[in-house]
């Protein structure tokens, strides 16, 4: 609703992965690169969030974080319940996606928020959780090592499209291994720069 | 009410004009009398309303003398009231990007991926990405089945101080998951203290690894070489060590990273030079003494420059005032690591001169023992058996105290007797190689007698070895001289003894291990420390028999880990013989005094592998004797002289 009445601001054009290093990986068709999204609560300051992207078997590519994010008494009230979706998943997801220079084939992360992500990207956007938790039962899954991603509702074919390439990810593979690098290098930014 | 009929109403209002005395009320409020006049739509005209006006305004007033003047009508004045009309929406409010700024930092391996005009690197409002290192081509790496196990995570090493240098440490991936991804052929898995190794290694600018003999100091260090290649850290690498391990050093090489290029220094001084000096060898090694010698003949602006220096067998540059140890450090490098299992062999200054080669404290300097164990703490690792190998089998060590023999008895108090009075007589003139001889001397009647050929030593080991061949096992005796081996040799025959000292050629050694390992009925070794105690593997010998004592405890940890190493089945056993009330005993009261000040340097966990030699006071000391000078008589304090031996 909220979209509805305000004007519509994103420009999620860079998002969008370019024909030659996107998703169909041409000219690389056995490389897939996946992205690792986390954010991070700093007190007092707002969020921050990072995007880790690493070759298919976990190798760092490349990482970007965002200075801390806080939202205003305003947006807290007109948001509303949609405040969270709306910073972590439109807004510090949309500027990551946009600021890395490696486009990442699929997006990987830990918070259902983030999955908002998806409606202003044409990458797919997936919530890791563990095969036995509850989380994985819902919606539109696909397993992958030993976790199950949840794709986002309204874009479930999203499952399909990785079910493709998910033999060139090792059966091994821990993909919720990068999001605790990720944390990691969050709180040492943090540690670093914000905390001074 | 519309905004219009209000102000219709007021002009209205303002053209009301009274004639007639306006009524006050008694409590002095002016009433008008207006409120129908203003309500209504059908008005009444004017002088209608004049008229009534006139007769409802009427004044109750006090009499009071001044009524002249209240009989004047009172002039009443209206005014227009403006009202806000025009509303306004506040706080406005349009949803606005919130301002963010972003760090970056794009790792080797990723600037493959950069699009080809990627100008995203920099940006106004984002921090510069910072490449590390040279583009790399990523692996194509196939499905390698892990198994779940615990990480090892790289830390980023403490003086790295900039955010991106912490965070390229931090977001690399588990050791484990990272070397399974290699297709690495390794011989067998590495142990989770040699995963933290290598990382610790892979993370560190200044190390000193220094973990006790047989733990896989080679392996770790090897593959933190070739982590710190694949990952772009480095591409030029030299490894020095001793001579003799060049060939030990290129098998390991082609065990643990066969894809590797090693290029070993030699030939002529050209080609040395040549080698030295070409860009483009990921790994060169070469031997103390081509560093020594080479790197001195190359002209200062010709010097090469490595990304990574390694120093085994670092215990070479602990004389700082040395040509090795200069040489080492007047090597251009960005990361310098010294391998060694005996950091300290004689004294604490030999690690300030190791951390000097690290160039972790200034030159030159001396740090004290505190400052030593704060530096050990942050540059050295070193883990011993007894921590990490929980699981391995004991190593078992007995003392055996010996009686000498009467035969025994009778010449060691001899010659320690006329030994005494010829020192004595040497009076001024006597140096520490006097006294060293008559040590030797002795220690040698303690292993036999050499007119009667009695020996307490071999009677024990004669029994000891009937056991040890009646189930079948295997023994490594270790002794400082080559004339015991020999001695010893046909007296064992039973046991089909194997010699391997100095005196045999090298071509027959490796056939005389061969066969001690496949050979049933060959129940022992005989080895001379200097020939068997370092780079090999005999860890299917369950007994060690130390014959004679070494003088650094270090030697004979070298020796006694042959057996005991990495792929030891079995406890071993480890016998030192001792003669009671001989030179041996005071010996060795004298070195485990010493074990205990530098252990604290260490650590306490490294009780047994602290080696230490003896200086020169101590060895005048084994015989109550002091120094002597020209000026005199006086103790000797703790100068770097280590004694020489004539072992094979």
């Amino acid at each position: 609703m909220i979209r509805q009445i305000l004007p519509e601001q994103f420009n999620t054009s860079a998002c969008v992965p370019k024909k030659d290093d996107g998703m169909s990986g041409a000219g690389k068709s056995e490389t897939l690169r996946l992205g690792f999204m986390e954010t991070m609560e700093v007190d007092g300051r707002g969020h921050i969030g990072g995007l880790l992207i690493t070759n298919q078997n976990g190798r760092p590519l490349e990482f970007q974080c965002t200075t801390p994010v806080k939202p205003n008494r305003t947006q807290e009230i007109l948001f509303g319940e949609t405040l969270r979706s709306w910073l972590l998943g439109e807004l510090i997801g949309s500027t990551l996606l946009d600021r890395v220079a490696i486009k990442p084939n699929i997006i990987i992360t830990s918070d259902p928020n983030l999955l908002e992500l998806r409606n202003h990207t044409s990458i797919p956007v997936a919530c890791a959780a563990d095969a036995k938790s509850k989380l994985a039962e819902q919606g539109c899954t696909l397993r992958i090592g030993g976790s199950i991603l949840r794709f986002h509702e309204g874009h479930q074919l999203d499952a399909e499209s990785l079910n493709k390439q998910k033999h060139l990810i090792p059966d091994a593979a821990d993909l919720a291994e990068p999001l605790e690098r990720v944390r990691e290098a969050l709180a040492e930014t943090v540690k670093t720069v914000f905390a001074r | 009410m519309s905004e219009f009929d209000f102000d219709d109403d007021a002009k209205f209002a303002d053209d009301v004009e009274f004639t007639g005395e306006p009524e006050v009320s008694a409590s002095g409020y002016l009433d008008t009398g207006l409120e129908h006049v203003a309500s209504g739509d059908s008005r009444p005209p004017l002088a209608e309303s004049i008229a009534e006006a006139k007769r409802s305004t009427r004044i109750d007033v006090a009499q009071t003398g001044f009524n002249p003047a209240l009989s004047r009508m009172p002039s009443i004045e209206t005014q227009t009231v403006s009202l806000n009309t025009v509303l306004d929406f506040v706080p406005s409010w349009t949803a606005r990007r919130i301002p963010m700024k972003c760090i970056g930092l794009t790792l080797p391996e990723g600037i493959e991926f950069l699009p080809p005009k990627a100008d995203s690197t920099k940006s106004s409002d984002g921090v510069e990405l910072k490449r590390i290192g040279p583009a790399k081509k990523v692996e194509e790496e196939s499905d390698g089945v892990e198994k779940p196990r615990k990480v090892t995570r790289i830390k980023p090493p403490a003086d790295a101080l900039s955010l991106q240098d912490r965070l390229f440490y931090l977001l690399q991936p588990p050791l484990e998951s990272w070397l399974a991804e290699q297709e690495l052929i390794m011989p067998f898995e590495p142990f989770g203290y040699q995963y933290e190794g290598i990382a610790w290694l892979f993370s560190s600018h200044s190390a000193l690894l220094a973990d006790e003999m047989g733990l896989g100091k080679t392996m770790q260090t090897i593959t933190a070489i070739r982590l710190l290649l694949r990952s772009g850290q480095a591409r030029r690498i030299v490894l020095i060590c001793p001579k003799p391990l060049i060939p030990n050093w290129q098998r390991e090489f082609k065990t643990w990273a066969e894809e590797l290029p090693v290029v070993t220094v030699e030939g002529n001084g050209q080609r040395r030079r040549m080698l030295w000096t070409m860009p483009g060898i990921p790994i060169l090694i070469a031997n103390y003494e081509s560093m020594t010698r080479d790197i001195a003949d190359i002209p200062e602006d010709e010097q090469p420059k490595f990304d990574l220096l390694v120093l085994d067998e670092a215990q070479r540059v602990k004389n700082r005032e040395s040509r090795t140890a200069e040489a080492a450090r007047s090597i251009k490098r960005r990361r310098s690591w010294a391998l060694t299992g005996t950091p300290i062999e004689n004294r604490p200054e030999e690690l300030g001169a190791l951390f000097e080669f690290l160039e972790v404290v200034p030159k030159g300097s001396c740090p004290d023992l505190r400052q030593l164990q704060k530096l050990a703490k942050k540059y050295i690792l070193r883990r011993t058996k007894d921590v990490v190998m929980s699981d391995m089998p004991p190593r078992i060590d007995r003392d055996a105290e010996l009686e000498l023999t009467d035969a025994q008895e009778y010449a060691y108090r001899t010659a320690e007797k006329e030994g005494i009075i010829q020192l004595n007589e040497l009076g001024d003139t006597i140096t520490v190689q006097h006294v060293f001889e008559l040590v030797l001397r002795l220690k040698q009647i303690t292993n036999y007698d050499p007119f009667t050929g009695e020996s307490a030593k071999l009677e024990r080991l004669l029994a000891d070895m009937e056991e040890i061949g009646a189930s079948g096992g295997k023994a490594i005796l270790f002794s400082q001289w080559t004339k015991t081996i020999d001695w010893l040799a046909p007296k064992l025959k039973e046991f089909n003894p194997l010699i391997y000292h100095g005196g045999v050629p090298t071509k027959q050694r490796e056939p005389i291990l061969a066969k001690f390992k496949e050979d049933p009925n060959a129940h022992i070794l005989l080895m001379s420390y200097g020939t068997g105690a370092v780079g090999l593997n005999l860890q299917f010998a369950g007994y060690v028999f130390l014959f004679d004592r070494w003088w650094n405890p270090a030697i004979e940890d070298q020796a006694i880990n042959r057996a005991h190493r990495i792929g030891v089945k079995n406890p071993v056993i480890v016998t030192r013989f001792i003669s009671k009330n001989t030179i041996e005993e005071r010996i060795d009261r004298v070195l485990s005094e010493k074990r205990a000040l530098f252990a604290a340097i260490l650590g306490d966990g490294d009780n047994n592998n602290v080696s230490l030699g003896l200086n020169a006071t101590e060895i005048f000391g084994l015989f109550d004797l002091k120094a002597r000078h020209k000026g005199g008589s006086k103790s000797i304090g703790p100068k770097p002289v280590e004694p020489q031996t004539d072992a094979a």
